[in-house]
């Protein structure tokens, strides 16, 4: 009687089977693939910062003077322009890559290295630098001061 | 009467707009186009062709503006010289009309008020004007050498022949002709050198106008050679910082005493390469070794100089190498990489601390630079030490799960044995 209907059963038992070995295979790929993606390193940096924190206050960023502040791996500088506006870019100086400052007594940003001069809209006025320096978007939240690459 | 009023409004409205005069400016009411067009003969033709894309037209002048003569005259009366008809300006007339204008600033303050109105005065000092005033010199430039009549643009027109990307050309005209200059016994190979030099590539590949071309340095109207004294001068223009690290160097003193042209001592003139720190020491295309020898004070200072740029430069690259690798490795080594942006600046300032040519001046920018980038090399090392450790702790704890894994199927396994030999067993027994 059994062995004239082997067809089902065989069937069914063979499902469950394929179910099992399906589901170790995938456990073990699940377990082993995190592993091998550790230990291997991506061959491109992780992407920078879209956005950061400024660790000072607002209030604490006077008028006519700027601060240099970390912006993923590269710096970049806060403004406060004597009008009270809040202003950020790349401090990456666009000639040879140095850090640029701020300078009160010039009321404008300069780079030490080959004399370059960027105006509070981080223009090129004047030395060397070929090309503006990058704008970020500044928004403040009650103290905290939150820059951002622009869209 | 309204009727009558729009009729009359009517009639003026129709009337101004068939009239041109009422929307342009009116044309030159000169009579010498008609004839020099219809003789046929070009070299009468081709000056009003050309005129009429050329400024002064463009401003409303006509021909008689240099020529002289009598707009109001149709005919060939127009060009008598009894009304201040001159014909072609000869070399030193042409000096003189441009002049009559151009070094008229009232005047030149209605068409272009931030126009210069020294260039006749430049001009008398330039070397082309010394000698078209002195020796008469019928080969020598003059305005129209260089601002093609008739055809005279802006320079901000890329078609005029002192767009800044077409004034080696304009003057190569002559000074790469060596036919041309072969009785002023001076060199002709300037525009073939300033092809291959970085403010050519600068300007013509980077497309940045404000690259120097043959008048940043020669002067335009005033045109001249610069002295050996001032070339330091000349080239501090631009390079400001070594310009004046150069100025109060030994060099510029004792190059002075020698006769040596400043900068283009060691950069040349016309054919000024890219510098690099492979300038500076005494091997290979250093060019210290020009005056200098390993047994002298500057031949060892040279020596030291470029250790120093070299040693900054290899420190800084192995630490960016070394934080980059942990980088990509995942560890957070945002902060050093942050910080080596300092070796950055140094290095920039080092290389330009050559110019002072003392080893005190670039140990001074050197030294903060290897300091920033030892410190972020050790955070490197101890950043790859740290994945080290971490991946020796990830393999014990994967030594020790899997081997948990292998117990439990050896325990899985001895249990289904245990419980097939008590089913074996029970079995047995049932059947007895």
């Amino acid at each position: 009687m059994t062995e004239a209907t082997p067809g089902p059963d065989t069937g069914r038992r063979g499902f469950v089977n394929w179910l099992l070995a399906t589901s170790a295979g995938a456990f073990l790929v699940s377990v082993l693939y995190p592993v091998t993606r550790y230990l291997v390193p991506p061959q491109v940096a992780e992407s920078s910062a879209a956005s950061v924190t400024v660790p000072v206050k607002a209030g604490d960023v006077k008028p006519n003077t700027g601060q240099i502040f970390k912006f993923g791996n590269k710096p970049a500088i806060l403004v406060r322009t004597p009008a009270g506006e809040l202003k950020a870019f790349s401090a990456v100086c666009t000639h040879l890559n140095c850090t640029v400052q701020f300078r009160p007594d010039l009321g404008h940003i300069w780079c030490a290295c080959h004399n370059g001069h960027f105006d509070l809209n981080g223009q090129n006025i004047a030395g060397p630098p070929p090309r503006p320096l990058d704008a970020f978007v500044v928004n403040v939240r009650g103290a905290q001061v939150v820059v951002s690459k622009g869209a | 009467m309204r009727g009558a009023n729009l009729v009359v409004a009517l009639a003026l409205l129709a009337l101004a707009a068939a009239s041109p005069a009422w929307a342009q400016p009116a044309p030159p009411t000169e009579g010498c186009p008609a004839c020099h067009l219809e003789t046929g003969d070009e070299r009468l033709a081709n000056p009003v062709k050309a005129f009429a894309a050329d400024i002064h037209r463009a401003k409303g002048f006509g021909c008689i503006a240099c020529h002289g003569g009598d707009a109001r005259e149709a005919g060939m009366e127009a060009m008598d010289p009894s009304k201040g008809y001159i014909g072609k300006p000869n070399r030193q007339q042409t000096v003189q009309v441009c002049g009559r204008c151009h070094a008229d600033a009232r005047f030149m303050k209605q068409y272009n008020p931030s126009l210069r109105v020294d260039q006749v005065a430049e001009y008398a000092t330039s070397v082309h004007g010394r000698r078209l005033r002195e020796l008469d010199d019928p080969k020598v430039a003059v305005c129209s050498s260089c601002h093609p009549a008739h055809a005279i643009k802006p320079k901000s027109d890329p078609a005029s022949s002192i767009h800044p990307l077409r004034v080696a050309e304009t003057c190569g005209r002559c000074h790469a002709d060596a036919k041309y200059m072969a009785e002023y016994k001076i060199p002709t190979d300037q525009l073939e050198k300033y092809r291959k030099s970085v403010h050519w590539k600068t300007m013509s590949a980077k497309g940045d106008l404000s690259a120097p071309t043959c008048n940043s340095c020669h002067g335009n109207h005033g045109a001249a050679p610069p002295g050996v004294s001032w070339v330091g001068n000349v080239c501090g223009q631009c390079h400001t910082v070594m310009g004046e690290l150069f100025a109060k160097s030994v060099h510029a003193k004792a190059f002075a005493q020698i006769g040596a042209p400043g900068c283009a001592t060691c950069h040349n003139n016309h054919d000024i390469e890219p510098a690099s720190v492979e300038m500076v020491g005494l091997g290979g295309p250093a060019v210290c070794s020009t005056c200098h020898a390993a047994d002298d004070k500057g031949g060892r200072a040279a020596v030291e100089i470029r250790r120093l740029v070299d040693t900054l430069r290899v420190e800084q690259e192995g630490a960016r190498a070394i934080l980059e690798r942990a980088e990509h490795a995942g560890m957070e080594v945002s902060q050093a990489r942050f910080e080596l942006n300092g070796a950055n600046d140094a290095l920039v300032k080092t290389r330009a601390s050559v110019h002072a040519f003392s080893l005190e001046a670039t140990k001074k920018e050197a030294e903060p630079g290897l300091a920033i980038s030892a410190k972020a090399y050790a955070r490197g090392v101890r950043a790859l030490d740290e994945l080290q450790f971490r991946r020796k702790g990830l393999g014990v704890s994967l030594m020790v799960i899997l081997a948990l894994i292998a117990g439990l199927v050896v325990k899985i396994r001895q249990l289904d044995r245990r419980s097939q030999a008590g089913n074996a067993g029970s079995n047995s027994g049932g059947e007895r």
